[in-house]
């Protein structure tokens, strides 16, 4: 029922110049694509992806881009943070061969995901983009797990210039995969479904989410009605072809369309 | 969808008497439109304001034991963008749909109730008693019966939609109120808006959890509350009341008929019981009906009327 719980950073971690992850001991049973939604109850509360989770403890990684996170930033470890969670639909587990495509700071839970499919016997390849080499995160991470690893930055500062999408399209046009995963910004997965071609796939999405258990409707999602924060946040391939916002809108946090 | 949940309301045949009410999965065309293809007969819009309104920062709802709080802030994208996705709604579904509005004054409601004359809208309710939003613009108008009656009587001369006048619980004497209501033309009430406010505080950062420091109150602990209020209310009224307040189950349901409702109301439950709650409670109805020897919703006994 009251699923809210105060809990102490035990960790924090530096991954670029403003992107951090915090590391809570606390037992969260969260599966991968599943979010918390977090708060100090000093004005904000919002929906972290996670990025690891293990027996007694989990973690998410967060870039400062607002008032909020500016405030979380400031943190230590033992400070308290309020939680809500884990929320939300997961992804699917495939032991087949798999690619993970990631964008931005949208990688973080597709290494939570890389993780399980590797128990679960999956063959991985990942493919990480961003735009600069300061916005490429968990580099290290994927390479330590031992899968198949590739990044790109649209500045070119790693030699490649281009973007996750153009990685994937490379990958697809050698070899032949089971599934496809994909987080990150929006139009980067609207460009990726346009490359896929008939493999199936589950997409990680962000709306704006106020009470993450379903009533307030601030995250549907058209026509369907989608409430991202129990049908999703990671959504399949059937439904995503039916969404009309997809790449198009979406709502602020007044409910007025904001075009992409 | 089963016959035998038909209900009239205002002119209106509608094909269960479960209602979406404002503020629950209403920020989209297809919110409401998932809850009517869940079973609910009425889905309600957003309260709209004139101007768009964000709402409060988090946290905004607050969960425990028997309920939830909310202070969401009268979040909505103003009257233009939020009839539109009535209007897109309408496009695609034939459930009658409420557009709910609030004002803090006699001009901007009136100003309201033009557009929404413009829009495709089956009814118009009157948001009086939102108690989140003290700070801001004091006590709701719902608490004083005078405010209740200028305000209804200036919209019925310029509306072209049935009004709905939605109450608050948190009154000295609902029965004062509610016949203000329908003395000022009111076509039908909508009782009860949450309770309290109320308060949660977390006790380790010794902070209230939500940001609004206070909430309206929801879900089954309001029940009694509910039903009193509907009684008294249906009591003194001879116009059709929506009721609602802790609705989770077919005998809840029940329970609001035999107080006084027409249709029932059922938001919080929406969490508790998932989208499909609609049509659960239909089932929960049909199956109470069956065992009751009742063949039709109006059938259904209602409390004797309090002298």
């Amino acid at each position: 029922m009251d699923k809210r719980i105060t809990l102490k950073i035990s960790k924090i971690e530096d991954e670029t110049k403003d992107i951090k992850t915090f590391t809570f001991n606390h037992k969260l049973n969260a599966k991968p694509g599943q979010f918390i939604m977090l708060t100090d109850f000093e004005g904000g509360e919002k929906p972290f992806s996670i990025s690891d989770c293990s027996e007694n403890e989990f973690s998410i990684t967060v870039k400062k881009i607002g008032e909020f996170t500016s405030r979380l930033f400031q943190k230590g470890v033992g400070d308290y943070m309020s939680v809500r969670g884990a929320f939300g639909s997961s992804f699917f587990v495939s032991n087949g061969k798999v690619l993970l495509v990631g964008g931005g700071y949208g990688s973080p839970p597709l290494y939570f995901l890389a993780k399980k499919l590797l128990k679960a016997g999956a063959n991985i390849a990942v493919v990480n983009g961003a735009q600069t080499k300061d916005d490429l995160v968990f580099c290290d991470r994927f390479s330590k797990l031992g899968i198949k690893y590739q990044n790109i930055t649209e500045a070119g500062c790693l030699g490649r210039k281009g973007t996750s999408v153009d990685l994937a399209k490379g990958a697809l046009t050698k070899e032949k995969f089971d599934f496809i995963y994909a987080a990150g910004p929006e139009m980067m997965m609207k460009a990726l479904q346009g490359v896929i071609g008939e493999v199936d796939y589950e997409f990680l999405f962000e709306r704006y989410m106020k009470c993450a258990i379903g009533i307030c409707g601030n995250c549907t999602m058209d026509p369907l009605g989608i409430r991202l924060c129990v049908e999703g946040p990671v959504l399949p391939k059937k439904i995503i072809e039916q969404l009309t916002e997809f790449g198009k809108y979406r709502r602020d946090a007044s409910g007025k369309r904001i075009r992409y | 969808m089963h016959n035998r949940l038909k209900t009239k309301f205002l002119g209106f045949e509608v094909k269960s008497p479960l209602v979406l009410p404002a503020g629950i999965m209403d920020m989209s065309f297809s919110g409401l439109d998932i809850s009517a293809k869940n079973g609910a007969g009425i889905v309600t819009s957003k309260s709209l304001t004139l101007e768009q309104r964000s709402g409060y920062k988090g946290p905004v709802v607050a969960e425990f034991e028997s309920g939830l709080l909310n202070a969401m802030g009268l979040c909505n994208p103003g009257i233009v963008d939020g009839l539109a996705e009535v209007n897109e709604f309408k496009e695609r579904s034939d459930t009658p749909v409420i557009v709910s509005v609030f004002a803090t004054n006699v001009d901007d409601f009136l100003e309201l109730t033009n557009h929404v004359n413009k829009s495709r809208g089956d009814f118009l309710e009157l948001n009086l008693s939102c108690p989140n939003v003290y700070d801001e613009f004091g006590i709701p108008l719902a608490s004083s019966k005078d405010e209740v009656f200028k305000i209804v009587k200036a919209v019925k001369r310029v509306s072209k939609l049935p009004v709905i006048a939605k109450l608050s619980p948190n009154v000295l004497s609902i029965t004062e109120i509610a016949l203000a209501a329908e003395e000022a033309g009111a076509d039908a009430l909508c009782l009860i808006n949450t309770v309290g406010p109320g308060m949660l505080i977390d006790t380790k950062m010794v902070k209230p959890v939500l940001f609004n420091k206070f909430g309206g109150l929801s879900g089954p602990c309001i029940k009694p509350i509910a039903l009193k209020l509907i009684y008294q209310a249906y009591s003194a009224v001879d116009i059709p009341i929506i009721g609602m307040g802790g609705v989770c189950t077919g005998e809840d349901a029940i329970e609001m008929i035999m107080a006084g409702a027409t249709l029932i109301g059922v938001g919080t439950a929406v969490h508790f019981r998932g989208i499909e709650v609609f049509n659960k409670i239909n089932e929960e109805i049909i199956q109470f009906m069956d065992e009751n020897g009742f063949n039709e919703l109006s059938e259904i006994p209602k409390l004797e009327k309090l002298k």
